[in-house]
């Protein structure tokens, strides 16, 4: 039972960051290396907001929110924009880059200490008994519950109306978009905002259920082959990419070897990319005719 | 790279040896001959640790090549540079621990061991292009990173492996200055060999191949073969990299071999310039070089004593932002700029090159 | 006299900020005509749509001089959505349909200015009235679409977003002249009925004077000659260079020059 505890926190967390992967990936065929930074970004963003608004956690949450909106609009603004219409290659390796500036201007800032915003909030992580016999802590079961919430906005938000079909066609050919009447900056930096702010909600769960430090980074390096095996521009792949990665995981860990845990998710990638390169719900691309 | 057009000057190529000729006019001779007199005369004149700087940079300069093969020659994204850099390294090292094998044994393995690996790499190749494929290095990477890994803790090694200087004729290779002149000969090696192999027909299918590779295979080129080639020529380069990495610094330890590395000789075939041989060398000697001009210029700002202690994510600051600056301004890197400035002097007082009228 | 509707005057197109591609053109279009424009390869034909229907970064393309107005007010180096919105629309040359989306879908996608729910079926429904093939094509995928069809889509996903002017890039390019013919009478009906100026870019300048009204012809990024349809189609040099007619006699080899005759834009 708790193994299968294990498996839905681990997965709800692929989960919510992939969401953030999913959006920039749909709208610009770009694969978002910074993702992990970001989510980091927003976990100590939380720590200062906490700090700030000391007696009042919701405040905090919701000041730390609403910034690191505006960090991914601005990310987009002063960074990608520029990057609008050009190789995508390019576009990714300034992410990269961009994720490298992050983490040394966390550290900069916040110094590389390990440290928790529960604290400043005053909140306690105990642990919940389930039915069956698994234990979860608070925090990650509010994590599961807000990936579910987030997924349910998104999906209605995508599917109803044309914006889920016009982000696609952006992603496929930005020209041609532009020149059917998409405005191409409104629906990157939309899909930058909301990527990002996904993405820090992910990074504070993380934060308050188990400690903030720079080594988070590495679990949103592991939450790409998720998306990646879902299909990376399509939602439900993520969840179900999430799922899949994250059992792998926890199964390896359990029977096999706890050392296997960075690893297994790319191995289950290689799998996926031996086998069907764009995932199990993802569209197909590169057709091959000349 | 493609040769430059017969100068205007009224210099021609007569027959076929002088076309073949790297080296051409009477300037360029001299300005060879200058520079290679200078690379022989720097360890004479140089401190220890400018030295070591420049064998640093040989080192990166042979991983830049290679990297530059695949990706700015071939078009074949890899991110996974470090875990073939790391193979090489983990090749010297395990066979010196189980076998105590010299490094005339050494060296040859690990080029082996990284061809094999270039076949594994290149694998995905074959059906991925572009993000997928980078994406698939980079999980292969990690693959290389966590075995390396797990030699170190199951044989005992936490802190990493210990190597002795390779022994030459009896004598162990220590001075600095020995060191400079066998990485020079190495890297000068591997930049032969990238002129000659993409002046051959490896060179033009390679350059098929990123071009349009569909286009490509239906004139003929057998694309699979080639891109395999590519990625096991460059990997077996890397490795080879790798195991004088090793032997140089007497030491190898997983944690040298991160994803940042990895994106370090991205960043210098960017920087450098890509689809460039001399970019290769650029990038190679900016990024190695950046670091410790970064620490110099920090120790010479008035307040910056309380930074002393983060030099390292200042660099990582530093090193992030300089290379978002190339992506976005620009995109073909120092030899872009080099030819820009050339345009400039050539093309004036014109501003712009007309598209081919005015030619009639 | 009737305004134009788009005035071009001297433009010049810049690539990468060291090749002109367009040095200095002037033309213009009237409300309910259409106009073609012809030329060979690299002539600047193109970029002189796209620089009416607007850059993205990855051009690396630039107005440097020049206006282009239309309804009066300048359009030059805006965005391309920006364009669209205000009613000119171009069907491309390449990448002319979304190639992972279905056709309806590819419907969808464009962004019709200031339409209601309403209003925006009946646009797609309209489309499907023009090209019923396209009615039995609503759920392929638009990449595997043959090339007329696949030429039917653009044109309709350009309608959709309710063009005053339509640019037409190279529409028979590719494409069996039956094919071709049936497009040009589709085109002349939309026309007729939408009520939508044209300017029609073509290689094969004896499909694009089918049906224009004027003509301009560029080289080299410049415009050599201009004039009513059937003045273009009686021009000696037109019919030698661009229609392939030399008269009526056949010539044997030894007759053809090495040289060609230098055009000679008189008269």
């Amino acid at each position: 039972m708790q193994l299968i505890v294990n498996i839905v926190v681990l997965a709800a967390i692929y989960a919510l960051i992939s969401c953030g992967y999913v959006l920039v990936y749909r709208v610009s065929r770009v694969l978002n290396l910074a993702h992990g930074e970001l989510m980091m970004l927003g976990a100590y963003l939380l720590l200062s907001t906490a700090g700030l608004f000391a007696g009042n956690p919701m405040a905090a949450i919701a000041v730390a929110l609403l910034l690191s909106l505006t960090v991914g609009i601005l990310v987009y603004v002063l960074l990608m924009r520029k990057m609008t219409g050009e190789m995508v290659l390019a576009a990714v390796l300034t992410t990269v880059a961009l994720g490298i500036l992050l983490r040394g201007l966390v550290v900069l800032v916040w110094s590389a200490q390990q440290q928790n915003p529960a604290q400043p909030l005053a909140f306690t992580n105990a642990a919940i008994e389930l039915p069956g016999g698994g234990r979860i802590s608070i925090f990650a079961g509010i994590l599961v519950l807000v990936t579910a919430a987030t997924y349910a906005v998104v999906f209605a938000f995508l599917r109803f109306g044309r914006w889920g079909v016009r982000m696609r066609a952006a992603g496929q050919n930005p020209l041609l978009a532009a020149q059917r009447g998409v405005n191409l900056h409104a629906i990157y930096a939309l899909a930058w905002s909301l990527s990002t702010l996904t993405g820090s909600m992910a990074g504070m769960l993380i934060a308050l259920d188990s400690g903030l430090d720079s080594t988070m980074v590495i679990i949103g390096l592991k939450a790409f082959p998720a998306a990646l095996v879902g299909g990376l521009d399509s939602l439900l792949g993520a969840l179900a990419g999430s799922l899949i990665v994250a059992a792998a995981e926890v199964l390896a860990i359990h029977y096999i070897d706890p050392l296997l845990s960075d690893v297994v998710p790319f191995l289950v990638l290689i799998a996926m990319l031996a086998v069907r390169p764009w995932g199990l719900f993802g569209t197909r691309e590169e057709l091959d005719r000349v | 790279m493609s040769r430059p057009m017969p100068r205007a000057s009224g210099y021609f190529r007569t027959d076929y040896r002088r076309d073949l000729g790297l080296v051409e006019t009477r300037l360029e001779w001299t300005s060879l001959a200058l520079f290679i007199v200078a690379l022989l005369a720097f360890p004479f004149l140089a401190s220890p640790f400018h030295l070591d700087l420049a064998c640093q940079v040989f080192l990166a300069a042979i991983g830049s090549l290679s990297l530059m093969l695949l990706t700015g020659y071939a078009g074949q994204i890899s991110l996974g540079h470090a875990g073939l850099l790391a193979a090489g390294a983990f090749t010297v090292g395990i066979l010196f621990r189980e076998v105590q094998a010299p490094f005339w044994l050494t060296l040859p393995a690990a080029a082996l061991v990284g061809g094999l690996l270039g076949i594994l790499f290149g694998l995905p190749s074959l059906r991925l292009r572009g993000l997928y494929l980078a994406v698939s290095t980079l999980a292969l990477h990690f693959v290389v990173v966590y075995l390396g890994g797990e030699y170190e803790t199951r044989r005992g090694f936490s802190t990493g492996i210990t190597i002795d200087p390779p022994q030459i004729f009896g004598r162990a290779l220590t001075s600095n200055r020995a060191w400079y002149f066998i990485l020079l000969v190495f890297a000068a090696a591997t930049l032969l060999i990238c002129v000659n192999l993409l002046r051959s027909r490896t060179g033009r299918a390679w350059g098929a191949i990123r071009a349009r590779e569909t286009v490509a295979e239906a004139l003929g080129i057998g694309v699979a073969g080639y891109k395999l080639l590519a990625f096991v020529i460059s990997s077996a380069i890397t490795a080879v990299a790798g195991a004088l990495f090793a032997y140089y610094r007497g030491f190898v330890s997983v944690e040298a071999f991160s994803l940042f590395l990895s994106i370090s000789y991205v960043a210098m075939t960017i920087i450098g310039g890509m689809g460039s041989l001399l970019g290769a060398l650029l990038g190679a000697v900016f990024v190695t070089l950046f670091p410790y001009v970064i620490e110099a210029g920090l120790l010479a700002l008035p307040g910056a004593q309380r930074y002393a202690g983060q030099l390292f994510a200042v660099n990582y600051s530093a090193f992030g932002l300089v290379m978002i600056l190339f992506l976005v301004f620009e995109p073909l890197g120092l030899v872009g700029i080099w030819h820009r400035i050339q345009a400039y002097f050539l093309l004036w007082p014109f501003k712009h090159r007309p598209l081919s009228g005015s030619r009639k | 006299m009737t305004e134009a509707l788009l005035s071009i005057e001297k433009l010049e197109v810049v690539y990468q900020r060291a090749i002109t591609a367009v040095q200095g053109i002037t033309l213009s279009v009237r409300a309910g005509q259409i106009v073609a424009l012809l030329g060979t390869n690299g002539a600047g034909k193109t970029t002189t749509l796209r620089a009416i229907s607007g850059f993205l970064g990855i051009d690396d393309a630039r107005v440097t001089q020049g206006t282009i107005m239309f309804r009066g007010e300048r359009i030059e180096n805006r965005p391309p959505n920006e364009i669209t919105r205000r009613g000119i629309v171009l069907v491309p040359e390449r990448d002319k349909v979304f190639p992972n989306l279905t056709v309806a879908e590819n419907l969808v996608a464009p962004v019709a200015r200031g339409v209601g729910a309403g209003e925006r079926a009946g646009r797609e429904a309209l489309v499907y009235r023009f090209f019923p093939q396209l009615g039995d094509l609503k759920n392929r995928i638009a990449g595997l679409l043959s090339g007329g069809e696949r030429q039917m889509l653009a044109l309709g996903s350009a309608i959709v977003c309710q063009p005053e002017l339509l640019l037409v890039d190279e529409l028979s390019l590719g494409l069996a002249p039956v094919v071709v013919e049936d497009l040009l009478h589709r085109l002349l009906e939309i026309k007729s009925e939408l009520g939508i100026t044209i300017l029609i870019v073509d290689q094969s300048a004896a499909s694009a004077l089918e049906i224009a009204d004027y003509g301009y012809v560029m080289e080299n990024g410049r415009i050599v000659l201009d004039g009513s349809a059937e003045r273009l189609r009686g021009h000696q040099d037109i019919q030698e260079f661009y229609l392939g007619q030399t008269g009526d006699t056949r010539r044997s080899y030894r007759d053809v020059k090495q040289y060609r005759r230098s055009r000679r834009w008189y008269g």
